[in-house]
């Protein structure tokens, strides 16, 4: 039997993002901060990987699926796809 | 009175004339129902993130107001109608504003726009050249 990959012991902590910068806000209009939390192909990337609090993934993909709906940031696909 | 803002994205092939008369129709309609303007931004075109009514480049209209329930319902059933109006968002912004609440926001929107014209005089030459139109203020 294989052995089970030894979980790595020292990862860094993920601070999130919006509670660092208390100034930073959410919102859909701003696409800049908004692509920041999407992958290539559109996606909202999960909290486990950018490292947000609930509370803010929870405006963060409020804000995004806003910015889907009037056409500023793609349901799918790049932008230029 | 609820503050809300809405979006919406006109037919890019639209003349300016008819723009005009579209947020002068949007606008009456707040006014009408005893709301207030705080802010009518034009963002100029833009390419759209993928294609709505096979169409690629929209006309982006922003609109902050202080307004009632009903006028929003108002506007959206005219946007609903209107052929030229490709997407609209409202979201409500604050529960509760007062007239003189709508007054400040207005006084201080203008404020910072007149910081930020300042500035962008600075660097007027290296403009970005995806904006086509400029955004220039439809009334105060």
């Amino acid at each position: 039997m294989a052995q089970r990959p030894q979980k790595k012991l020292f990862s860094r902590k993920k601070v999130c993002r919006f509670c660092a910068d208390k100034e930073q806000s959410i919102d859909y209009k701003d696409v800049k901060t908004l692509r920041g939390f999407v992958s290539e192909r559109g996606k909202i990337i999960p909290r486990r990987i950018v490292g947000t609090c609930a509370t803010h993934q929870r405006q963060l993909c409020e804000a995004i699926k806003r910015a889907r709906h009037i056409a500023l940031l793609p349901y799918s696909g790049s932008v230029l796809g | 009175m609820r503050r809300y803002e809405t979006i919406f994205i006109l037919r890019p092939t639209l003349g300016e004339e008819q723009i005009s008369t579209l947020i002068e129709n949007t606008t009456n309609i707040i006014q009408a129902e005893k709301g207030q303007i705080i802010e009518a931004d034009r963002w100029g075109i833009k390419k759209l993130a993928y294609p709505i009514k096979k169409e690629t480049l929209g006309f982006y209209v922003f609109c902050d107001y202080a307004g009632t329930p009903e006028a929003v319902t108002e506007i959206e059933r005219k946007f609903r109608i209107d052929d030229s109006v490709l997407r609209y968002l409202t979201v409500k912004t604050a529960d509760s504003i007062t007239a003189e609440q709508a007054d400040t926001a207005t006084a201080e929107l203008a404020v910072r726009r007149a910081a930020k014209q300042a500035s962008e005089t600075e660097t007027d030459d290296d403009l970005e050249d995806d904006i086509i139109e400029d955004a220039d203020i439809i009334e105060e």
